[in-house]
């Protein structure tokens, strides 16, 4: 690389191998928002899932087999090596609708909305209220009160206050589900900054709902939360052979799922996709360094004398070949640094080049689920990807450099 | 060096070139030897043979037939690699052109040679060549031009810069094809003067290819290159 210094002196004098570090920049950067927004969006589901679900969950017998009593099973899960807490829960689809509205005796129209009753003992992490009272974690859920997601809020149109019926199942005599109607006081309007579950989860006393839908139990799941250094993982795995062992005997027939698994196809959809895209947006970065074996081409044909220079001055053709490999390779570090800044710059500012670019939020929160475009960036992919843009640029760069090696020195001196 | 003391030897040189369906054989066992030291003219008129003469002692092409021997040694056998190896540590060039390369500064130009022998060793050894170097150029009169680009220099000065880089690397051989022809006659007799002084301080044995009488008299010794033949004047 003695001949770097020339190769950074060729770069900086020609505009056209500064179009073609641009190329590979604009590649570069658009892959690197790809990537960070894909991140971002992994990241930000898992903290939500698991803020709101723990790091796994118990899950009671498929099939309306009746769940153990709560106490023994807790009592059980105590066993489990790096539990740090257990959260019992009961969960049951619901509908709900404003005081005294039509569409609770009539629920062929549109004023019921449908959502997820979840029964807690105190409201999990990650919940904060809306009207600025900051998180709801830790705290009771107060009888007869429901805790209401911002847009299932806003659909309805009631506020914290108001009342709202909501309406629920219990099995019947002949085993057949009945509707049962409760009133319920909306303690809290809140948001967990996705779009769904503010769309879809009330959350009431566990008491409150097991009463109203007359579960014996009390209790459908229990979220699990491991401590540091616990993988969710391991966590389920532990808890599912103490479960076994130790409800064996009551007919155990539940499961154990970690966040991972509860996320499951949603998950995976999204990794698919991003395998996709960064596949896609690869490309893309791999035919800009393609253009290099262009631009190199002619440059050699350009620089046909200094060729000859060169060779005069005592460059072997290997030489020659190092040389203008390194000018590829100095093409495709400026064009990845260019391509890093401004790829920074962007994530940076999705919302306002969105609005820019199109004149309004194409990522809306009712598809993206989150109102905000989620951005993480994960250093060890953009390693990945700048390692990945250099090889392509020297191997593109091959060609020509080897083609500058070929030429005769004195036919190259002849002006 | 050879133990004859001939630091550049040519035996018997043939070189012809295709020239569409017909052959043009310009070089018809052509022979030379130069010692250490020794400012050798190169007399020809034009298209006699002088820069295909320079091109094979400086291993830049090979004979059709004969030999070329640096310090004692066969270029015959060699490959690309290895001529380049020896070109760079015993030949130095001065074109008619200058051909300095364009991007780089006069003290840049001038320490190509050395980043192309000194290879991985460049960086251990940079400090050192760079003082060679700004001191070779401060003797050809251009130690405040260090920085200047070529297009920022004269046709003197860029000849100056030139044989401040054939001579970084104290090469034992000289090789210069017509030096001042794309100079003024003043500036011309100064770039020579300064060429001839800075070889012979360094003992270099010079090759100087001229069809100028009067540049040819200040040699030590005058060839002349006819129908593809040497003979000493």
């Amino acid at each position: 690389m003695s001949l770097l210094h020339l190769a950074v002196a060729y770069f900086r004098s020609r505009a056209l191998l500064a179009f073609s570090a641009l190329a590979i920049a604009l590649g570069v950067a658009v892959l690197f928002t790809v990537l960070a927004v894909f991140n971002g969006f992994l990241q930000e589901v898992e903290r939500t899932l698991r803020e709101f679900g723990g790091d796994g969950v118990v899950q009671a017998p498929p099939g309306g087999r009746a769940e153990p009593p709560l106490e023994r099973v807790l009592a059980a899960l105590a066993e489990v090596d790096g539990l740090a807490e257990a959260r019992p829960r009961l969960n049951y689809f619901g509908l709900t609708g404003r005081r005294g509205a039509r569409a609770l005796d009539d629920p062929r129209t549109t004023d019921l909305s449908g959502l997820l009753l979840v029964g807690v003992d105190e409201i999990p992490p990650g919940l904060t209220r809306v009207d600025g009272g900051g998180s709801l974690a830790g705290r009771p859920v107060p009888p007869g009160g429901i805790f209401l997601g911002r847009v299932h809020a806003e659909k309805l149109g009631v506020a914290p206050g108001e009342e709202i019926e909501v309406v629920s199942f219990r099995r019947g005599s002949l085993g057949r589900p009945v509707p049962v109607r409760a009133a319920f006081r909306v303690a809290a309007v809140f948001t967990t900054g996705r779009y769904d579950l503010d769309q879809d989860r009330a959350l009431v006393s566990r008491a409150d709902l097991a009463r109203m839908v007359g579960h014996a139990a009390g209790w459908s799941e229990i979220t699990l939360v491991g401590e540091p250094g616990v993988t969710p993982e391991v966590l389920c795995r532990r808890a599912e052979t103490v479960l076994d062992r130790n409800l064996a005997a009551d007919g155990w027939r539940g499961r154990v799922r970690s966040w991972r698994q509860q996320g499951g196809n949603f998950l995976k959809a999204v990794e698919n996709q991003k395998g996709v895209l960064t596949a896609v947006f690869f490309f893309i970065v791999v035919v800009a360094a393609f253009q290099l074996i262009a631009t190199l081409s002619l440059t050699v044909a350009e620089k046909r004398l200094d060729i000859g220079v060169l060779g005069a001055l005592g460059a072997s053709p290997g030489r020659i070949v190092t040389f203008f490999i390194s000018l590829g390779l100095v093409i495709a570090a400026a064009g990845s640094a260019l391509g890093l800044l401004l790829g920074r710059w962007l994530t940076g500012n999705l919302e306002w080049v969105q609005e820019r670019l199109f004149g309004q939020r194409i990522f809306n929160a009712e598809t993206y689920i989150f109102s905000r475009i989620p951005v993480a960036v994960d250093w060890a992919s953009v390693a990945a990807l700048i390692a990945a843009t250099l090889g392509a640029a020297l191997v593109f760069s091959f060609l020509p450099a080897w083609l500058a090696a070929r030429r005769e020195i004195v036919a190259a001196l002849r002006r | 060096m050879s133990e004859s003391g001939i630091v550049l030897e040519a035996r018997e040189l043939w070189r012809r070139y295709r020239m569409g369906s017909g052959v043009l054989e310009v070089l018809r066992g052509a022979s030379l030897a130069l010692r250490p030291g020794e400012v050798v003219a190169l007399r020809g008129a034009s298209g006699s043979g002088k820069s295909t003469l320079l091109h094979l002692l400086g291993l830049l092409d090979r004979p059709d037939r004969g030999e070329v021997r640096l310090a004692g040694r066969a270029a015959a056998g060699l490959g690309a690699t290895a001529r380049a190896r020896l070109r760079a540590r015993l030949v130095g060039f001065v074109f008619q052109q200058f051909h300095l390369l364009a991007e780089l500064s006069a003290l840049e130009n001038v320490l190509v040679p050395r980043r192309l022998a000194c290879g991985a060793a460049w960086l251990r050894r940079r400090r050192e060549e760079r003082a060679r170097a700004r001191e070779l150029l401060a003797a050809v009169g251009l130690g405040d031009r260090l920085r200047h680009r070529p297009a920022q220099l004269s046709g003197g000065e860029q000849q100056r810069v030139a044989i401040a880089r054939a001579l970084v690397g104290r090469p034992a051989i000289l090789l210069a094809d017509e030096p001042t022809g794309n100079l003024d006659r003043r500036t011309g007799e100064e770039v020579l003067a300064l060429l001839l002084e800075l070889a012979r301080d360094r003992d270099a044995a010079v090759l100087l290819a001229t069809h100028d009488p009067d540049i040819a008299a200040r040699c030590d010794r005058i060839l002349a290159l006819a129908d593809g033949r040497i003979e000493a004047e």
